[in-house]
């Protein structure tokens, strides 16, 4: 894939303001039969004619992948999972670094305004949603999982964090120098495959005063990227060939071991 | 070496996979089973979705019994005309499987039924199993008499009709008992992950009443059709076959089905017997007990996009 081309530089003079700018180690992530995850750095520099308090905020937000999650409950003295509810709008990997906690650097509005960290994630699970007219009010959004929305919801974030896809960091930002900044991001194993929309939102006094925003791009190559397709494309070429190696290796096995 | 598997998309070390494919293998060659009923659980603990699990492995039970079943057709072991009568009703039973399989991850029950099964099946067979054989052990150390077999075949095997000749097995039986019971492995090959040798030999042993020398062999052949045609459903279907991970599991699996065959000589029926109800006992009720533990965590993450 090639990556989306970058709009040319700005000839007009830099803008009075602050501005912050930010720059990926490496924005092309190759998934190949090594990978084990990845690190990625970003850093950045705050340029700000005066010399006022600055916070930097870092999201990355990796392609959406809607989220089935359960609820053990027990039946007849079994452990077992109780109908699926599917969130949607939630992304597969969700970062938030910050130079200080995120309810320090600005209200809690702001923040829900940017979807900047992670109790602002705007999902939800609309197949549980009904909306009806309640106390004469109408269109009002009602979810069948009712009081124990915010344990699902959390439920999903508790269980993603274990599984290192979503992170809060409140001091991943660091400032190295006076304007001067890096954050990394690590990518596990798991990392779904896509687009990673990177932002890095600089306040000052609790506004978004600048804003960046770079792409990650996470791809599987080589040969990780040649079975995943034939698989995908041609599956049933794919079955009939895995098949017919298990059946050869299989033959191949029993005349060596016979000649023996 | 740690290797990332294109399908399953995690990374796992690929020395583990293939010492793992030699024991199971050995296992297998050894017993006359597939070995899935080991290797499927084994796989989920390290972490490999659960369908990507089932379906690769089905692929490495093809392999290693393509490896044993050729050494038993040498020995004349193996009745093709009744391990082809079993097989359409295995290609039945796992087209009705995947499907089955597929409704059940979608209702987010795959992992209670698949639990559910190992604990009942594993538990029951391995136990009956045990029960049997420990029985006809302790009878000959002690100098008495093997227990007499019931040889009077039932009524309703005979009164069926479709009735067919199967000469190597020298039976003249309905094809309607062999035909469900091979839907019925079909539908646990596909959602279990397993060959159902386990349940295939004791049920042409003591069901269909075949003679124990051509039990293995035919039981076998019959599993590498099922599993083949369950694992290019698989693939064609979910999409969900690992070439990768079936291909490490098979290289330490078609090694390990050979020694295992040949080791197996060295033991008595009855011992080897006694050993694998003790695996197969041991497997269920460990796959069982998840059931039964309060869990960590309430909540539960039940597969994501595929």
């Amino acid at each position: 894939m090639i990556p989306p081309a970058l709009p040319p530089p700005a000839i007009v003079a830099p803008e009075p303001g602050p501005t912050v700018s930010a720059a990926l180690t490496d924005a092309n992530v190759r998934v190949t039969s090594a990978f084990s995850g990845a690190q990625i750095v970003l850093y950045g520099a705050v340029f700000d004619p005066e010399t006022r308090p600055s916070d930097v905020v870092v999201i990355v937000r990796g392609p959406d992948q809607p989220i089935r999650i359960a609820r053990k409950v027990r039946v007849a003295g079994l452990w077992v999972n109780s109908r699926p509810v599917v969130f949607e709008g939630a992304p597969g990997f969700y970062m938030a670094a910050s130079s200080r906690p995120l309810t320090e650097i600005a209200s809690f509005s702001t923040l829900r305004r940017l979807g900047a960290g992670i109790d602002h994630l705007p999902m939800n699970a609309p197949e549980e949603e009904r909306i009806e007219t309640r106390y004469g009010v109408r269109d009002v959004v009602v979810s069948r999982l009712g009081g124990d929305y915010l344990d699902w919801r959390r439920a999903v974030i508790r269980l993603k964090e274990k599984a290192d896809l979503y992170a809060t960091d409140h001091e991943g930002v660091r400032f190295v120098d006076r304007g001067l900044f890096r954050a990394e991001i690590d990518l596990p194993t798991s990392a779904p495959i896509g687009e990673y929309q990177t932002e890095i939102i600089l306040f000052q006094d609790g506004e978004p005063v600048s804003r960046r925003a770079r792409t990650i791009t996470v791809e599987k190559a080589g040969l990780e990227r040649w079975l995943f397709l034939f698989a995908n494309e041609r599956p049933w070429l794919y079955g009939i060939v895995s098949v017919l190696i298990a059946l050869t290796s299989g033959w191949l096995a029993s005349v060596v071991f016979r000649r023996r | 070496m740690d290797i990332y598997l294109p399908i399953a998309e995690v990374s796992v070390n690929a020395g583990i996979l293939v010492l793992l494919g030699a024991v199971v293998g050995f296992i297998s060659g050894l017993f006359g089973i597939g070995g899935g009923f080991l290797m499927t659980p084994i796989l989920l603990w390290m972490g490999i979705p659960p369908v990507v699990a089932v379906a690769s492995e089905a692929n490495h039970v093809a392999a290693s019994s393509a490896s044993s079943v050729i050494s038993y057709s040498r020995k004349r072991q193996v009745d093709f005309r009744m391990g082809g009568v079993l097989a359409a009703g295995g290609a039945v039973g796992a087209l009705l499987g995947v499907e089955v399989f597929r409704w059940l991850r979608l209702m987010g029950q795959a992992d209670l039924v698949v639990s559910l099964s190992y604990l009942i099946f594993l538990g029951l067979i391995g136990g009956l199993m045990l029960v049997e054989s420990v029985g006809s052990v302790l009878r000959q150390r002690r100098g008495q008499p093997p227990a007499k077999r019931r040889d009077r075949r039932p009524v309703w095997l005979y009164g069926l009709p479709f009735k067919v000749r199967f000469p190597r097995s020298r039976l003249y039986i309905s094809v309607i008992p062999p035909v469900i019971l091979g839907v019925f492995v079909g539908i646990l090959s596909a959602i279990m992950g397993v060959g159902g040798g386990f349940i295939l030999v004791p049920a042409m042993v003591y069901i269909l009443r075949m003679p124990a020398g051509v039990v293995v062999g035919t039981s076998l052949f019959q599993i590498i059709i099922t599993t083949s045609l369950a694992s290019i459903l698989q693939a064609g279907r979910n999409q969900s076959v690992d070439i990768v991970l079936a291909t490490l599991l098979l290289l330490g699996g078609v090694l390990g089905a050979q020694f295992g065959a040949r080791a197996s000589s060295r033991f008595r029926a009855e011992e080897l017997r006694a050993l694998l109800g003790l695996i197969v006992l041991i497997m269920g009720l460990q796959m069982g007990l998840v059931l039964f533990i309060t869990p960590e965590d309430p909540f539960i993450l039940v597969g994501s996009g595929k």
